[in-house]
Parts: C-alpha cells; structure tokens; sequence
C-alpha cells in the first residue's frame, strides 16, 4: 500500500442499514489522487449506495469519510460539490426541458461569486469560459441550442459526464458512466475518462469489467454489500473470493471469461 | 498541492491565457445563444409594451367618456394581475403550485387598510408596513411550506391561507366577517406630484406603472444566474443541489419575493375600494389566481396580467346579460385549457421569438 498523504478520498467503516437489510456493511478504501479508482461487484452488490453515500445523497448508518482532509460524512451535496466533490449519475439526470447550453451553464455557474447571482449573465465570466470549454472538450457545438430531453442517449451520456465536470471538481464520481452505451461509445468514454485522470480523481462505479480493468489504477470489489477485495486490477482478477462472487451470482460478465481463460 | 497546480484548467496562468484567447475570439456558440436569448427576451418586452399600448389606448377612451366606473374596473384587474404574477413567479419559474397565494394578497390588503385608518391615511408607510410584513410572513410560511414537495407543498400553503383566513374572519378587531369598511382616501405622494386615489384616471395609470415596474424587476431577475437557477429547481431539484447550489434557499427566496409582489399587489386594494374583506384571503381568491395564469399562460409573466384583463372583462361583460356569468366562465376556462394549453401568450411567445431570431439575422 501506497502512503497516505497523496490520498484524496477516504471511507473508513461506512455502512448503511435499511430497515433490516445492510445494503453497505463495513466497507473501508482509499482513493489516491489523481487516480481511477474502481468500484466493480455483480448486481445489488451495494455499489451504487455506496455512491450515494460518499456524494451525500443518502445519510451513513455508520463510518466516516474524509475527502481532501476534511471529514465530510454525511454533507448534503450543495457543500460536497462546493468543496470539489462532483458527481454523475447512472440513470441520465439532466434538466431535460432545457438546452445543452444552459444545462452547462447552469453547472458551471458555481464557479462565479456568489454575490453575482442577482447580477445580469452577461456574455463573459468564469462560467462561460468554461462552458466553453466543455463544448469544445465534448464536441457539443452542433447541439448547443438543442433541450437535454432530445438528445441521442450517448449524448446525454456525455453531457452528463460535461456538467458534472463543469465546477472543476477535484474528484469526480462516475455513477456506470457507459450505462446503455454502444461498443464504440463505450471505448470513446473509456477514453475520454483516462484523459481526465491525473488532472483530476475519479472513483467510477462501472458495470462493463473489461472498461473498469483497463482504465483504473485501483479496483475495489463489493458483494452483498460488502468489501471482498481490493488491489490492481490484476491482482483483483487474480483473486479467487472475487472469481467466486462472479460465478456465484450467475451474473457472469467478460469477468468471469477472464477468470476462466 | 504541486499536482494541483498542474492541472490545466486550473484558474491561475492558463486561466488568463485562455481569457485572452476567448476575449480575442469571441466564441460563436457563445454569440449565437446569446442571440437567441436576447430574441426571448425581446418576445416578451414586445409583449409588455403591447400591454402598455393597450392600457393607454382604453385610457383615452374611458377618458373621453367620462365614465369612472371602466377606470376601476381596470385598476381593480391591474391589481388581480399583479396577484397573479407573483402565483407565476412560483408555479411557472420555481416550479411551485401555491393554492394559498391570497394569503398574502389578503395580508396585504388589511395591512395597507390597517395603516390608512389606524394610523395615518400615508401612502408610502402602507406600502412599506406592507412590504415589511410580508417579507416577515413569507419567510415564516415558506420555511414551512417549502419543506413539502409537490402536491403536498400545494396542500401546506392552502392549509396556511385557511387559518389565517379563519383567524381574520373571526378577529373583531379587524372586523371579522364585516371586514374593515370606511378607509380614507390616500393621495401618493411623489414629491413633484401626488395621485389622488379618488382620481380614477390618475390611480389607473398608477397603478399600470406599478405593476409594470414589479414585471419589469421580475423579468429582470429571472434573466440573471439566480433567475436561471429557479428555472433548474422547477426542472429537475435534486440534481441542482448537485451543482452546489441548496434548491431550498432558491425556493425560499422566491416564496419570500411572491409573498412580497402578492402583497404589494394587495396593498393597493383598499386604496381603490374603500374596503377590505376576509374573501379576499379565501380559496376562492387563491384559486382565481392560479386560473388567471393558466389562462394567460404559466411561466410568462406578462400573461398572468393579460390573463387577469381577460377574465375581468368577460366576468363584467357576460355578469351584464347573466347572473350565472360563473358558468360561461368556467366552461371558457375549460376550452382554453384544452385549445391553448400553455395559455394565451404561452402559445403567442415562442412564434414572436422565432420571428425575433430571423429579423434580427440578417442585420448581423
């Protein structure tokens, strides 16, 4: 294991009951900054809750995590995204009725003062700057006047991943950014999120394996809620418990293939 | 720290060369969205100064008739629009259905009417008095309200008026079911001249400069980042906390503004009638106001005043040959829901902003 201080993100303990059912039990990690790290487990394993529970969308039973040095335990989004935590979400959750130009600005208006909020918009700002960047960083410019709710759905993908970036976090968490994705959608996302990393931290929670093995630099394994594993990504698909969690499950991905050959 | 400064869209020394860059060549995406917005834009002032236009063309008709009583009638749905644009701040902007809205209109009313004849017939201190208690009232009902979403936000604030409607209604201090009768005549002062509300020309076009002051101010605000954020709250809330903004502070601010322009709006009342009573705080009140903006067009803001001059007129033009004027009114509202779902200037809007965008094209 690697030293502490370079890390960005650290759960330690989390868990989460509902009612009877621990849907996250005990699961400690830590994510390094400027590194992809990974959250991969079969179906129901307690990934995306997990998710949730680190970007303040749900309170933890128990635990604790600490993002950039600063404990941050259950704190509502608003303070997570204002202290650098961004994050994108598995089923596309954009503001549908309005354009990609606004959704964008809209995510990027965080970066502008505060006191300039009753202020008109105006046709220049930190946040347009970036919004321009985006476009260009995500090829949006023929889509600029389009409402979110009409785009193709690799689009929507992609602008979801646009204005999660658009307050440039210091991590970002992507929630199966190539949910419903083509095979070379997939490879293009894959390749636009190892470009973000090293300027910036990603944890992604992915269902495609083969995605999550080639890009990360750190796998954690989840089943039934718990931590079964975690290293390289060799040495995670090494790892007899986690072949056993795959085959078990009868969700047997490119994973299981893997483990096989 | 080092790894953070290598980050390449970090503010800082690239931050600036990118600045120059842009500044140098302007983006033209940039351009062409802020050319659609300023064609929006333009739609709607075209809008407001046709309201305007048509104001002062039945002035001078009503003028040259001599005749008080259209002058009043008038005013009167001035004052109604206004209403009813604060219930569109927060149904068409917000995203929030408020079916207690008279509540403040009502708060305004009896304050205003409080003030003329308990303390002083001084127009300026109705206003403010006004203005001071229903910022106070709004912040205590929309911390409460806002805390409910949906249907049950819609519910809380009816619960509110009801009380409070309940309360007046049984307070003889403020007249119980009488209402306050017997308000003096108030005369605003504007330092070079003052409006006689006894004056009807001269209260109408009062009035008709303060609700398209309050239009102008609202349509002002809803163009800046705050403006826009109300907009992503009535879209999609939750993922607007995501973008580090607290959608409950945004709708607590607009509850507080709507509170304000409904009684605002409410303050003129008893300066135009004379009177105040407990129906103007009831459900019937409320609910003519969500109907005012349905019809005008919901999230346009100057339809709700369009919206209000409409429904004025034909309840006093149908109230003329029938008693039951209720029904043909509800059986218009019904077709214009089903003809014009988005109401009169909802569907007028976008074909003038369309025709704003071409106009303007050629000229670029």
């Amino acid at each position: 294991m690697t030293t502490m201080p370079s890390s960005i993100l650290e759960v330690e303990s989390l868990s989460v009951r509902f009612g009877a059912l621990v849907a996250v039990d005990d699961v400690s990690f830590v994510a390094e900054r400027g590194h992809i790290t990974s959250v991969i487990g079969p179906n129901g394993a307690g990934k995306s809750t997990l998710f949730n529970l680190i970007s303040g969308a749900i309170k933890p039973s128990a635990g604790r995590v600490t993002f950039n040095d600063e404990d941050v335990t259950a704190t509502s989004p608003h303070r997570l995204a204002r202290c650098g935590l961004a994050r994108s979400f598995q089923i596309t959750n954009l503001f549908a009725e309005l354009s990609v130009y606004e959704n964008l600005r809209l995510a990027a208006q965080v970066l502008e003062d505060r006191s300039r909020l009753p202020l008109p918009v105006g046709r220049s700002g930190e946040a347009l700057r970036r919004v321009d960047e985006l476009i260009a960083q995500f090829s949006l410019d023929a889509n600029v006047h389009e409402r979110a709710g009409e785009l193709s759905h690799g689009q929507q993908r992609r602008l979801e991943i646009a204005v999660a970036l658009a307050c440039r976090p210091k991590m970002l968490l992507l929630d199966e950014p190539t949910q419903g994705m083509s095979h070379a959608d997939t490879e293009e996302i894959g390749a636009l999120i190892k470009g973000l990393a090293g300027e910036l931290s990603i944890l992604l929670v992915e269902h495609d394996v083969d995605l999550v093995m080639s890009l990360s630099d750190h796998v954690v394994v989840l089943n039934q809620g718990a931590k079964i594993s975690e290293g390289t990504p060799l040495q995670v698909r090494a790892d007899p418990a986690v072949q056993a969690a795959y085959f078990g499950s009868g969700s047997v991905g490119s994973e299981a293939s893997h483990a096989r050959a | 720290m080092a790894e953070h400064d290598r980050r390449p869209l970090a503010r800082g020394s690239d931050a600036a060369r990118d600045a120059a860059s842009i500044a140098s060549a302007p983006s033209s995406v940039r351009g062409a969205v802020d050319h659609r917005e300023r064609a929006s834009r333009r739609a709607s002032h075209w809008l407001a100064l046709f309201f305007i236009a048509l104001a002062l063309v039945f002035a001078v008709f009503a003028w040259a008739t001599g005749d008080t009583f259209f002058f009043r009638l008038a005013t009167e749905s001035l004052i109604f629009g206004g209403f009813a644009m604060s219930v569109d701040l927060l149904l068409g902007f917000t995203g929030l259905l408020s079916l207690g809205q008279a509540l403040f209109f009502g708060l305004g009313a009896y304050g205003s009417a409080l003030v003329l004849k308990e303390i002083t017939p001084s127009f300026w201190l109705a206003i403010g008095v006004t203005l001071a208690a229903a910022t106070l009232v709004g912040a205590i009902a929309g911390f409460i309200a806002i805390r409910a979403r949906g249907v049950y936000f819609a519910l809380i604030t009816f619960g509110l008026a009801e009380v409070v409607s309940k309360i007046v209604f049984n307070t003889r201090e403020l007249g119980g079911s009488d209402g306050i009768i017997g308000i003096p005549v108030v005369a605003a002062n504007f330092g070079v001249f003052s409006v006689d509300a006894a004056n009807a020309p001269a209260f109408f076009l009062l009035m008709l400069v303060v609700i398209m002051a309050i239009y102008f101010s609202l349509a002002y605000l809803l163009s800046t980042p705050f403006g826009r954020l109300m907009d992503a709250v009535r879209v999609n809330e939750s993922r607007v906390s995501f973008l580090g903004f607290d959608p409950r502070t945004i709708k607590w601010i607009s509850f507080v503004l709507a509170a304000d322009v409904a009684a605002l709006s409410g303050a003129f009342y008893p300066m135009l009638r004379g009177f105040v009573s407990p129906e103007l705080m009831y459900f019937t009140a409320s609910g003519n106001a969500v109907i005012t903006v349905i019809v005008g067009g919901v999230g346009t803001l100057i339809g709700p005043l369009y919206g209000s001059v409409i429904l004025f007129g034909l309840k006093s033009v149908i109230g003329t040959f029938t008693e039951h004027h209720l029904i043909v009114i509800g059986l218009l509202f019904m077709a214009s829901v089903i003809f014009l779902p988005k109401g009169l200037v909802g569907a007028l809007h976008p074909r003038l902003a369309a025709w704003a965008v071409r106009r303007a094209r050629p000229r670029k």
